[in-house]
């Protein structure tokens, strides 16, 4: 792997003290080092990551039966994945689909418009490579694809599957999560008193875990005996049962999963903000640049690398949504909050192993698509653009 | 300990930026690699001490073969541009690491440490981290840990550079008397020519990968063997001036110098020290020029004369005058060279036309 | 031309948010970013608030709708803290002992395997063939045929698979010369993130399940240590790319090991990184949920098992949530406030670069 040199002994007549022999366990580990380092790791993530990647493939082409004694798998070629994209369970992992409006149709052929046009920029742009196009096309179709699907199960008398499910839970949440920590962050990047506090406090909701947040949500969100009863009877809300609406269950879930988010977006982007060069925006300042103009020409540059990535992490972490819907709402009314984790959870409680081991890889794709895509069409370029 | 190289050669994928590197390097000596940046010294000082790894050559330390011999058994000690003190070591634990290392039982280690940090008159500050210190101060730290363990080959790698320049001007004397101390023989690589011309024993002059000159600063300085040796070393550099020499005489803009030997080469240099000339008044000397500017120095002018070669850019000499030496910018005036002092260079090859 | 300076604008806006002099708030502005910080501490600490006061409710303070204020609005009482901790002090105990052991040991796993892969990626080149990588895959899927589908024991198969990869890449693989970078392997360890636990959870329970190790302590640190170490390796990378490559060679020329520089040079310095990476997998490792619902039944079921347990029923029981989830909050909160000063920075250096 690295380079084959020879340790000898070093034997001179000045040296005071010469070093050890080139024997021994520790001259071994030496010699070795450049593979005794990263090994643990490979191994390790190949036995739980490309291992149980292959036996979920395998699983997801069987069906799982008990069997006397044990179980038996039964091959089933791609009946969980047509089961799930046409099938019994389209309903379920897809939505409802209902009669596409006008409307509708327009903004899907928008849609499709200005994701041909954003690939004919490409093309035109004289840097169009083989692997880019490749990468754009996949994104695009996925893009499409998600489009088209947003766009008839919202139609009248349709319905969200757990995979708009999910999508919604990464888009809306991750945006309401963004907008919110950034200006908190630009709120304790002023000259305040007492920022460490607020620093503090407005880290701690990261460390509570997920399914104490559900349930403090729950209390919470109870409209007759949560603490928040007076603000609802107030308004007149207070017979209203959240749980039973499908979008109000759907924002539960985002609010608790963005009370908790925020906290880690915030804490980088304020050091972000911190660490940005004082004298760029004091030059900024004597140039007669108002607050808007600083932000946008010299803060927003400087942040933006640091927030595209941090903003991957959250991406990722994001299609992994359970432990908020579970608990909050066990994915209620119907199937209305229920993500592509918690429906693969489901199948997997019903012995339906086949069938969860397909969600879980339509899963896969989707989330490798889309944080592969934001990783290559804005972390890279934004780095590429203020580095 | 007699350090030789052996055509050392270095490739970085397609890019070579050392060619058949060979010299010997004297035990005691204190030898300095001297080139503009870029051409190779560092990576030959790091291929010396085992950094990089070597593409073609050998290197030996004493009569041992080190090539394929990690950094740590070469018995080589280091000093770095940026000193590589570690930040959260005191002075006393940078010091005392090689030791440390190499299981020195920690009282005699302490007792060794205290005697290397008063040869670098850091005793009072053992306790301290490097933040604490200054840049001199800093360096003195790298060069005790290099001094401790008393080993076979000093490198340095432009050590003094980021110094200011009164304490650059100290701590070459501070270094050169060090060396001669200990008598370890020592590879110290700078851009810098009045460090080279200083401290060296023998300079070795790099361009490009390739090695220029091998010598005594005085001899480089007196009889430079190329143009780029001979532009490189003296501050201010030797003047050089364009044109054209056949049969044994050399025409420049506005001058013709014969050479009194029969020689044609076509275009060539004409080069000489701004100590080597004066200014004259106007018709008297070798080359017509009016005066450019001129900058009184402390103990003497140097004045910057404007060729008349008809570019239309200016082409310019320095001549180092007399402290006294006052004249108009503008004025007509000449320039009189000792021919003695003249060297000729053959413009395309670069090398020297001994005449 | 020049441009004229703006003139010095007058009136009640310029008065309320135009700044005396750079480097303070103007009135308006303060009164504004101090109102939106009191309303984000508000939002962030009543729900904590809401839990500290319920833990010490009875279930009747509870159902009979909202109370705010102990001693006020009702009598505290300490029954549920008494039930948990006293009464079943044992089943309270048993988890979070398990829960301390199992996010302890597997972050102090994580972060040493995953920081040294990082800083390997970051300081040696890796030219790992294309070929040996695609024979090992091929080793994988021979055991996993093997065991599923024709019932060779795991450990037999296991010595085929490894002897398969063995065969190719010392012999097919040696005549391909495609090679990955140091760029694949850390895009490779990095995007393990991305696989969704789910995925993972079946096979391993299976895996676990075959070697008799299901429900141990073992079982759940290797598996927590082996999903948090991408985010070791994305955050330690980058951080240790920034530490000078001089004071390895240094050390290096000082006659220490690789070991001993990783150790007594790198990661001393690299404690920022290390301790603002600890706390993310520290706190993901405590917090965890579905792998444990996977791979953990009694012996080493984990807090959030138990909280989401008292979904029990007759109901939810509030004020044992509380207590459970306080019980859960209060140490990393602890190390988070011990830790402060090196969480941003630490954060921060592999975001920048990542």
């Amino acid at each position: 792997m690295s380079s084959d040199r020879v340790n000898t002994i070093g034997a001179s007549a000045t040296a005071p003290q010469a070093l050890g022999a080139g024997r021994g366990m520790s001259a071994w580990l030496d010699r070795h080092s450049s593979k005794v380092f990263i090994l643990p790791a490979v191994i390790v993530i190949l036995a739980f990551s490309i291992f149980p990647l292959i036996v979920s493939a395998y699983l997801s082409l069987t069906r799982f039966r008990l069997a006397p004694g044990g179980f038996e798998l039964r091959w089933a070629g791609f009946r969980n994945f047509d089961r799930l994209l046409f099938g019994s369970e389209q309903y379920h992992f897809l939505g409802t689909f209902g009669a596409v409006g006008w409307f509708g149709w327009i903004v899907m052929l928008g849609g499709a418009g200005l994701i041909i046009w954003w690939l004919v920029r490409y093309w035109i742009s004289g840097r169009a490579r083989v692997l880019g196009t490749i990468g754009r096309l996949i994104t695009a179709t996925v893009g499409f694809g998600i489009v088209v699907l947003a766009t008839v199960t919202l139609s009248e008398g349709g319905a969200f599957g757990s995979l708009m499910v999910t999508l919604f839970y990464v888009t809306v949440g991750c945006s309401i999560q963004f907008a919110i920590a950034l200006g908190l962050a630009l709120l304790c990047a002023k000259p305040i008193r007492g920022r460490a506090f607020f620093r503090v406090v407005f880290f701690m909701p990261l460390m509570v875990t997920p399914v104490g947040i559900a349930y403090m949500f729950r209390m919470l969100a109870d409209m007759s005996k949560g603490p928040l009863e007076p603000i609802w009877s107030l308004f007149g809300f207070a017979d209203v049962a959240w749980a039973n609406d499908a979008w109000a269950a759907r924002m539960v879930v985002v609010i608790g999963d963005s009370w908790q988010w925020i906290a880690f977006i915030f804490i980088v982007m304020l050091a972000a903000l911190e660490s940005q060069p004082r004298d760029q925006i004091e030059a900024a300042q004597l140039d007669g640049a108002g607050r808007w103009q600083v932000f946008r020409d010299v803060t927003w540059p400087t942040i933006v690398p640091v927030a595209a990535t941090v903003m991957l992490i959250r991406v990722i972490e994001a299609f992994k949504i359970i432990d908020l819907p579970n608990v909050l709402t066990n994915g209620g009314p119907g199937i209305a909050t229920e993500s592509m984790t918690l429906h693969a959870f489901f199948a997997w409680r019903t012995q339906d192993l086949g069938g969860s081991a397909a969600i879980g890889y339509m899963l896969l794709f989707v989330a490798v698509v889309i944080c592969v895509s934001f990783f290559n069409l804005v972390v890279q370029r934004q780095k590429a653009r203020f580095t | 300990m007699q350090v030789t190289l052996d055509k050392l050669s270095k490739s970085f994928g397609p890019v070579q930026v050392l060619y058949d590197l060979s010299m010997v390097v004297e035990e005691g000596e204190f030898l300095v690699l001297l080139g503009p940046s870029g051409c190779g010294k560092t990576t030959a000082l790091r291929m010396i001490a085992g950094l990089e790894e070597v593409t073609s050559g050998r290197v030996h330390i004493g009569d041992r073969d080190v090539t394929d011999i990690l950094p740590k058994y070469r018995d080589a000690a280091m000093v770095f541009q940026s000193y590589a003190l570690y930040p959260h070591k005191t002075v006393a634990e940078n010091i005392g690491y090689p030791l440390k290392l190499r299981k020195v039982p920690p009282p005699e280690r302490d007792k060794t440490v205290r005697e290397v940090a008063a040869q670098v008159q850091l005793e009072d500050y053992l306790a301290r981290y490097p933040r604490e210190l200054s840049g001199g101060q800093r360096q003195r730290v790298a060069l005790a840990r290099a001094i401790i363990r008393r080993p076979a080959v000093f490198l340095m790698d432009e050590p003094l550079s980021n110094l200011d320049a009164k304490l650059r001007v100290h701590m070459r004397a501070e270094l050169k008397h060090m060396q001669n101390t200990l008598g370890t023989t020592t590879i110290y690589v700078t851009h810098d020519q009045v460090e080279a011309m200083t401290l060296a024993h023998r300079v070795a002059i790099l361009n490009h990968g390739r090695l220029m000159q091998f010598d005594q600063p005085k001899t480089i300085y007196r009889d430079p063997a190329n143009l780029f040796v001979a532009s490189f070393i003296g501050s201010p550099p030797m003047n050089m001036v364009d044109g054209n020499l056949s049969n044994g005489e050399f025409t420049g803009p506005g001058f013709a110098h014969n050479l009194g030997r029969n020689l044609s080469v076509g275009p060539a240099v004409i080069g000489f020290r701004p100590e080597d000339c004066s200014v004259v008044a106007a018709g008297n000397g070798l080359i017509p020029a009016e005066i450019y500017s001129n900058e009184l120095i402390g103990d003497h002018t140097l004045v910057t004369c404007e060729l008349h070669d008809g570019s239309g850019t200016p082409h310019t000499v320095t001549v180092k005058m007399d402290k006294d030496f006052e004249a108009e910018m503008g004025a007509e005036i000449a320039i009189a060279i000792d021919p003695s002092h003249l060297y000729f260079f053959d413009r395309d090859s670069g090398e020297r036309l001994r005449v | 031309m020049t441009a004229a300076a703006p003139n010095q604008p007058k009136g009640l806006y310029a008065k309320l948010f135009e700044p005396k002099r750079l480097g303070i708030m103007a009135p308006g502005t303060s009164v504004l970013v101090y109102a939106g910080l009191l309303f984000w501490t508000i939002v962030v600490l009543f729900p904590l608030y809401w839990l500290l006061v319920t833990s010490f409710k009875l279930p009747i303070d509870v159902n009979e709708g909202p109370r705010y204020l102990p001693f006020v609005d009702y009598e505290p009482s300490l029954h549920a803290w008494d039930y948990l901790l006293v009464e079943v002090g044992g089943d309270t105990f048993r988890p979070y002992v398990n829960s301390v052991i199992i996010a302890a040991i597997s972050t102090i796993l994580a972060v040493l395997a995953g920081s040294m892969a990082a800083y390997a990626l970051a300081r040696i080149t890796y030219k790992p063939r294309f070929a040996s990588i695609l024979s090992f895959v091929v080793g994988i899927i021979a055991m996993i045929v093997l065991t599923v589908v024709a019932g060779v024991p795991w450990w037999l198969s296991l010595i085929v698979g490894l002897a398969i990869f063995a065969l190719l890449a010392r012999t097919v693989a040696r005549r391909f010369n495609a090679r990955l970078g140091n760029g694949d392997i850390l895009f490779w360890m990095i995007s393990q993130r991305i696989l969704p636990p789910v995925i993972v959870a079946v096979p391993v329970y299976v895996m676990f399940q075959r070697i008799g190790l299901l429900d141990t302590h073992i079982a759940m640190i290797i598996t927590y240590a082996t999903v948090n170490l991408p985010i070791v390796v994305w955050l330690m990378h980058d951080f240790f790319l920034s530490i000078p490559r001089d004071l390895d060679e240094s050390a290096e020329m000082d006659g220490a090991t690789k070991f001993q520089i990783f150790f007594d040079i790198v990661l001393p310095l690299a404690k920022p990184g290390i301790a603002a990476t600890s706390l993310l997998v520290l706190v993901l490792a405590w917090n965890e949920y579905l792998l444990a619902l996977f791979l953990s039944s009694v012996d080493a079921q984990t807090m959030p098992l138990l909280v989401a347990a008292q979904n029990a029923t007759r109901g939810p029981q509030w004020w044992s949530m509380s207590v459970l989830i306080l019980l859960m909050i209060i140490p990393v909160v602890l190390i988070a406030l011990a830790l402060q000063r090196f969480i941003a920075k630490g954060l921060l250096v592999g975001a920048v670069k990542g």
